[in-house]
């Protein structure tokens, strides 16, 4: 239930519901090249809130607010700004007031606020110790080697094969990919970590011309960057659907191992075009949802354990 | 950039708050020491020549020698109890011409931006250097310890060097078999400062590079690529890791053979088994 009510300066308040938000500068350019504008924004965010919800809902956001475009200057806000209508809703941990995407309107004041990446905590906010999924970030050293990340994701894909565990890829909407495996919510930050290393240096070790764990960008070489400390409280990625502040409206996008086999640019999944790619193949990211949702890591963290008892 | 530190510059009644970041980068090759036999990289312990065994951490204090073998023990309490509060400022005290000052003086560099509210105020005090010609002399803290600083303008940004405290530069007075006036010819004078002129040019620093670095840097990666490699024993964590991913693979398959094995008598349960219970049994006895 959206209505509008236009209102002088092209401002105007949309009523969703029972709220009635102000839309400002609905005009604004947020990705000036792309003719990208704030209301654009906002009706990408309305028709893309059914999938992008689910990912989103009772999860701490980090935001990065654009208020003059993803060439002005930017912002980190974590905590829920005072001038916030109080139907947002929040939650409090480890001294900040982080704000839970968890609905439209949300969504729609967060659109209005410029706030153009969604960046979500790994777990929810009801389980802090216990992420949903092991997640794995992989980060090129040098951008234009889309290729070499799409290698090594597929080594990767082998090797969680091997292990019987089920993983859904996603572009990070930059330049990076990110693994996800769907796990029963009990496992904590540390065990998943230990898994998230174990894998980090196979890969790395199997593959040392191609992947560094090393922390330093000076360092890295032209090597991808297996960050296996990403998966942590606290920290976050962009959800998948989120926008990026990059020129052509970039969004992190959930992608088949097909795909990944036959290849892609993380450019080639736009606002002008998700919303047809996601009519066409449905929400890919379901799949960590469905039945593959209760994976277990037991047997796996036993061996771990057992041989560094060893 | 890494942000080493966030504080603010206090300029009379203003105040920008900022961002600090280190400048400059030491660039040297490090080497690590190796036991020749073996490869292990060596280990460095401390020991107690009197009670003949390694000391570890928590038994070692801190002593001040003033004079031979007679000590006074400082706590660290005691330290941090006198250690200036780091109140994150850089307090501007005067300006003055920056070639008042002596390079001897300066020690490193820091790049400082500013902070999301400090833009406005940032620029008036970068501006306002820019037209004074001026340089600011400034108190700083960093990690508790307390500096003397020149906070000046590098292309469009300001910088901020942190000099030494005059004590901490020591006197020429010092510098052993320095000359005095001796007669010189003045011939020989003309000729030395023609040869200055004919070697002078402008500073160009993109002209120098190290070369001792470079070639050190190729040596290394010949080496490597010519596979003229150490390995340290004990420490093949490469191999270790493919090795347990091999065994757990191994592992997981046989696990999965048994679990088929099992299923094939009572095919009619054969679902049910291998998927939840077989889990959660599981589960409940690695919690």
């Amino acid at each position: 239930m959206v209505s509008l009510l236009m209102k002088k300066s092209d401002e105007f308040d949309l009523e969703i519901g029972e709220y009635k938000l102000r839309i400002t500068n609905p005009k604004k350019f947020l990705w000036p090249e792309d003719q990208i504008t704030k209301l654009d924004y906002i009706h990408y965010l309305i028709a893309v809130a059914p999938v992008i919800l689910p990912y989103l809902r009772d999860r701490l956001l980090t935001t990065i607010r654009y208020p003059d475009g993803i060439h002005g200057k930017s912002f980190y806000q974590k905590n829920r700004p005072e001038h916030a209508p109080e139907w947002i809703e929040t939650q409090y941990w480890r001294e900040t007031n982080y704000i839970l995407p968890n609905n439209l309107e949300t969504l729609i004041w967060l659109g209005n606020q410029a706030c153009l990446e969604l960046h979500v905590s790994f777990n929810k906010y009801q389980r802090e110790r216990f992420p949903t999924e092991l997640v794995f970030d992989l980060d090129p050293t040098d951008v234009e080697n889309y290729e070499l990340v799409l290698e090594v994701a597929g080594k990767i894909k082998e090797v969680l094969d091997s292990l019987g565990l089920f993983s859904q890829a996603k572009t990070s909407g930059a330049s990076g990919l990110q693994i996800y495996i769907p796990i029963t919510e009990h496992y904590t930050y540390d065990q998943t970590r230990k898994l998230n290393k174990f894998i980090a240096e196979y890969i790395a070790s199997k593959n040392p011309q191609q992947v560094t764990l090393e922390r330093l960008v000076k360092n890295r070489g032209t090597k991808l960057y297996f960050d296996y400390l990403q998966h942590w409280e606290g920290r976050t990625l962009p959800a998948p659907y989120s926008t990026r502040a990059r020129k052509g409206g970039t969004v992190s996008t959930p992608v088949t191992w097909d795909e990944v086999k036959s290849g892609f640019r993380p450019t080639d999944f736009t606002i002008l075009n998700i919303l047809e790619r996601i009519k066409n193949k449905g929400d890919l990211f379901s799949s960590i949802t469905t039945e593959k949702k209760e994976q277990s890591l037991d047997e796996l963290l036993a061996f771990l354990e057992q041989k560094q008892l060893d | 950039m890494h942000t080493m530190w966030k504080g603010s510059i206090s300029f009379g009644l203003v105040n920008i708050p900022i961002k600090m970041f280190s400048a400059t980068e030491d660039k040297d090759v490090r080497f690590r020491t190796l036991h020749k036999e073996c490869g292990t990289p060596i280990k460095y312990t401390k020991t107690c020549p009197i009670c003949d065994r390694e000391v570890q951490n928590e038994e070692i204090v801190k002593g001040y020698e003033y004079e031979p073998g007679r000590f006074v023990l400082v706590e660290n309490e005691e330290i941090d109890a006198i250690t200036p509060e780091t109140r994150k400022t850089i307090e501007i005290l005067d300006f003055v011409h920056l070639e008042q000052i002596d390079p001897i003086y300066f020690d490193k560099t820091y790049f400082l931006s500013p902070q999301e509210t400090g833009d406005k105020a940032y620029s008036l005090l970068r501006e306002a250097m820019r037209r004074a010609g001026k340089i600011a002399i400034a108190k700083i803290t960093i990690r508790s310890k307390e500096s003397l600083a020149a906070v000046r303008l590098y292309e469009n940004c300001i910088v901020m060097e942190t000099i030494f405290y005059p004590d901490e530069v020591r006197s020429v007075e010092h510098v052993p078999g320095l000359p005095g006036n001796i007669a010189l010819n003045e011939s020989e004078m003309n000729m030395a400062i023609q040869l200055i002129e004919n070697l002078a040019t402008d500073f160009n620093p993109e002209k120098y590079t190290d070369d001792y670095r470079n070639k050190l840097l190729e040596l290394i990666h010949a080496k490597i690529e010519g596979e003229e490699v150490q390995e340290a024993p004990n420490v093949p964590r490469a191999a270790k890791v493919v090795d347990l991913m091999a065994a757990l693979q191994a592992s997981l398959d046989a696990t999965r053979q048994d679990k088929k094995e099992k299923g094939k008598g009572t095919a009619s349960t054969q679902a049910a088994e291998t998927k939840e219970p077989a889990k959660k049994r599981k589960r409940k006895a690695s919690l």
